[in-house]
């Protein structure tokens, strides 16, 4: 076996972009996946009978697919939905983003759940109001419930962000199995992929191991 | 006293000796030398206030601790420190916990039944045998079949006892068995401990029961710091206690001596 | 918007035998996985010191890198370090199992960890030893107390089955991808696949949760 390294350093350069385009799509994703899951988890606990059918459905329907066939039904879907084309980019991130809003409703929503509603009520006893019952006493409780979560989730999206390389969006995992195929290094240039994301994924998992220690609530 | 009456006398057996017994939590003091004798059928009740020690010095009885400093003797031998004696130890002394600690996993019934069986090596009908005539005695044949989380705390509290029993132990130890119960399942559960001293069983319980303790201990230590501040029979702790400070203790849980 | 189902409809069979492979890859996944982890588990709460550095490596590497990038790697650069060549379907049982058995370890070791020390105290007090303890009383509780983690596992490895695609298992996934692109309407098929993929998962996890529901009292000590 022949094995030639110094295919790495000649490619370094579109390593590193493709390392930087998975790290967008991570940051990307949150920032969108956040403040949709928890307009979603609001609308799950709506007054409208047919709204909150609605929210469910849709975190249900998300949560129970291989993420690589929603990245495939994007692909092929948002087109026809909405006439026009859109990047591999924009697709793998909507595809995300509807996978980890629906997985960051359920988080919010069983964070909040989790507080009990005695804690609400001895706020309402105060002579606090509602709202003032949940910003200031369900909340910073809850926070402490979700952070956790929401740190698992963070680094199951790095990881997850490979599968967009199906669609030929120019992240890490697409672009090193695009040299490969060129320069036939198979060995080199998947090991490389490997190490690169273990680089970037095991300090995330650590920190994720410490924000659950810091933060986690044991029962 | 002369030699002749000496002999006479049938020595008194002594089950559990404690000499000069310590016990550290890193630098933390929890006993800082520890004397008593628990007496073959004796019931040896140890009061004394929170963060005291007596749990500290029954987790050692049982060598779920190890001692720092002393000794403590069980039927004259000291406690073995290599893992196969010591569980040769523990199956012959039974202990209660506050919280109960059934396994939630098994019925009463089989509760009960874990010790013989994993731990004596009974067949299932010996061991079914044995469970079934211990939870009669505490009262509690109807509810065999019932898991934990379906008993009431008393009654998990009195199947745990049965656990206990089930090894045949020669001594019993009780930490704080009716602290985590509600007031009208107290009484249930003391109720099976009077009955088993009566039957002669030698017990080392840890309460704030000063009632029970009273009524049925012969002999009461008092704790406090890691330390014995007093001891004696009920009749001199509750009536006459000699140390101001046990004075203070049982005024302060609203006992007047 | 003009729906065609009619290549849904004529690559029926098509697809259900990719469905079959997906169930079979999927149910080899969650055993493999399932006692590979288990032994980590087990290993890296109770082993030697030196195993245990060794497992906690494996198991954080495996939270570091993404499936799709061990599965890869499994399929065309193991083969060319070893010279062993295994089929797709075995490539992709093996690495999706290897993956998943460090989150099935993680799990296991919480539940373990989760095991109030009382119960362990109890155990001992009637004399029990450390392994009677461990096999009675601790793995029984613990997992009960994890069914909903390996509920979420579970359905994991359904889903990961998915991303064998990648490495031509003929599996559902492949299949739908192979039907999309002899026809034009990839967006019926692709639609259909996904309906069948939740009819799958979502009552795996319902499953899972209801059973957890009725027996979650056997773990709480
Ligand atoms: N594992 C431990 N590590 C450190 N400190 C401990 C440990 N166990 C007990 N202690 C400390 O030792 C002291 C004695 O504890 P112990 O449980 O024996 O008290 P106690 O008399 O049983 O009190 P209580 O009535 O509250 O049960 C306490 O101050 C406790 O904080
Ligand atoms: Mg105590």
């Amino acid at each position: 076996m022949n094995l030639d390294w110094t295919i790495i350093p000649a490619s370094a350069g579109a390593l590193a972009r493709g390392a930087l385009i998975t790290i967008a799509l991570t940051v990307l994703t949150m920032a969108i996946a956040v403040p949709c899951g928890i307009g979603v988890a609001m609308l799950r606990e709506s007054r409208l009978r047919p709204v909150a059918l609605l929210a469910t459905c849709f975190v249900e329907l998300f949560r129970n697919l291989p993420i690589i066939l929603v990245v495939y039904w994007a692909f092929y879907v948002m087109p026809v939905v909405f006439g026009i084309a859109f990047s591999p980019f924009i697709t793998g991130l909507v595809a995300l983003s509807l996978n980890n809003t629906a997985y960051n409703s359920e988080t919010f929503r069983s964070g909040i759940k989790s507080i009990r509603k005695g804690q609400t009520e001895a706020a309402l006893a105060l002579g606090m109001s509602e709202a003032q019952a949940f910003r200031k006493i369900v909340l910073p409780q809850a926070w402490r419930r979700v952070l956790p979560v929401l740190a698992t989730t963070w680094v199951t999206l790095f990881k997850d962000t490979s599968l967009v390389s199906v669609i030929a969006v120019g992240d890490l995992a697409h672009t090193a199995m695009q040299i490969r195929s060129q320069s036939f290094r198979v060995i080199e240039m998947l090991t490389a992929m490997a190490a690169i994301y273990w680089l970037l994924g095991y300090p995330q998992a650590k920190i994720a191991d410490w924000i659950h220690k810091k933060f986690g609530v044991t029962e | 006293m002369t030699a002749a009456t000496l002999a006479m006398q049938p020595a008194p057996r002594v089950v559990l000796q404690y000499r000069d017994v310590r016990k550290l939590y890193g630098d933390f003091v929890a006993l800082s030398g520890v004397s008593m004798e628990v007496e073959r059928g004796q019931v040896v009740c140890l009061i004394g206030p929170s963060g005291s020690g007596k749990s500290t010095l029954l987790r050692c009885t049982n060598a779920l601790e190890t001692l720092d400093g002393g000794e403590l003797l069980f039927d004259g031998v000291p406690l073995p420190r290599d893992p196969a004696s010591i569980r040769k130890v523990r199956q012959r002394m039974g202990m209660v916990f506050q919280n109960f600690e059934l396994f939630p996993h098994k019925t009463a019934i089989q509760n009960v039944m874990m010790g013989p069986s994993t731990v004596l090596g009974l067949s299932e009908q010996q061991s079914r045998a044995r469970a079934e005539a211990l939870l009669v005695k505490v009262g509690l044949s109807d509810k065999a079949g019932n898991y934990p989380a379906n008993l009431s705390g008393g009654q998990q509290q009195r199947v745990a006892i049965a656990r206990a029993l089930a090894m045949e132990p020669e001594v019993m130890l009780f930490d704080e068995p009716t602290s985590a119960l509600d007031p009208e399942t107290i009484g249930e559960v003391l109720n099976v401990m009077k009955a088993l001293a009566d039957d002669g069983m030698t017990m080392v319980v840890v309460t704030h029961e000063m009632t029970f303790a009273r009524r049925v201990a012969d002999h009461v230590v008092v704790f406090e710091s890691g330390q014995i501040i007093e001891q004696g029979p009920p009749a001199q702790i509750f009536d006459a206690p000699i140390q101001a400070r046990t004075r203070d203790f049982l005024g302060h849980l609203g006992w007047d001596a | 918007m003009d729906f065609n189902y009619d290549p849904v409809l004529q690559s029926w069979r098509f697809l259900l035998d990719g469905l079959q492979v997906t169930l079979l890859l999927s149910g080899g996944v969650a055993a493999c996985s399932l006692i590979l982890g288990t032994l980590v588990g087990l290993a890296r709460r109770y082993g030697p010191q030196w195993l245990r550095v060794v497992l906690v490596f494996y198991i954080d590497s495996m939270r570091a890198i993404p499936v799709l990038v061990v599965l890869v790697w499994i399929y065309f650069a193991l083969p060319a370090i070893t010279g062993w060549n295994l089929p797709p379907f075995w490539s992709a049982l093996f690495a999706l199992s290897f993956h998943l058995a460090a989150y099935v370890a993680e799990v296991i070791r919480a539940g373990i960890e989760s095991v109030r020390p009382g119960q362990v105290r109890a155990g001992l007090a009637l004399g029990m030893s450390g392994p009677q303890i461990v096999r009675k009383i601790v793995l029984p509780q613990a997992i009960v107390r994890m069914m909903p983690a390996f509920g979420s596992l579970l359905s994991l490895a359904i889903k990961d089955t998915a991303i064998a695609a990648v490495i031509a298992v003929p599996e559902l996934m492949r299949r739908a991808d192979a039907v999309a692109g002899q026809s034009y309407a990839p967006v019926e098929v692709f639609s259909t696949v996904m309906i069948i993929y939740f009819l799958i998962i979502f009552p795996v996890t319902r499953a899972v949760d209801m059973v957890y529901k009725r027996i979650a009292f056997l773990g709480r000590s």
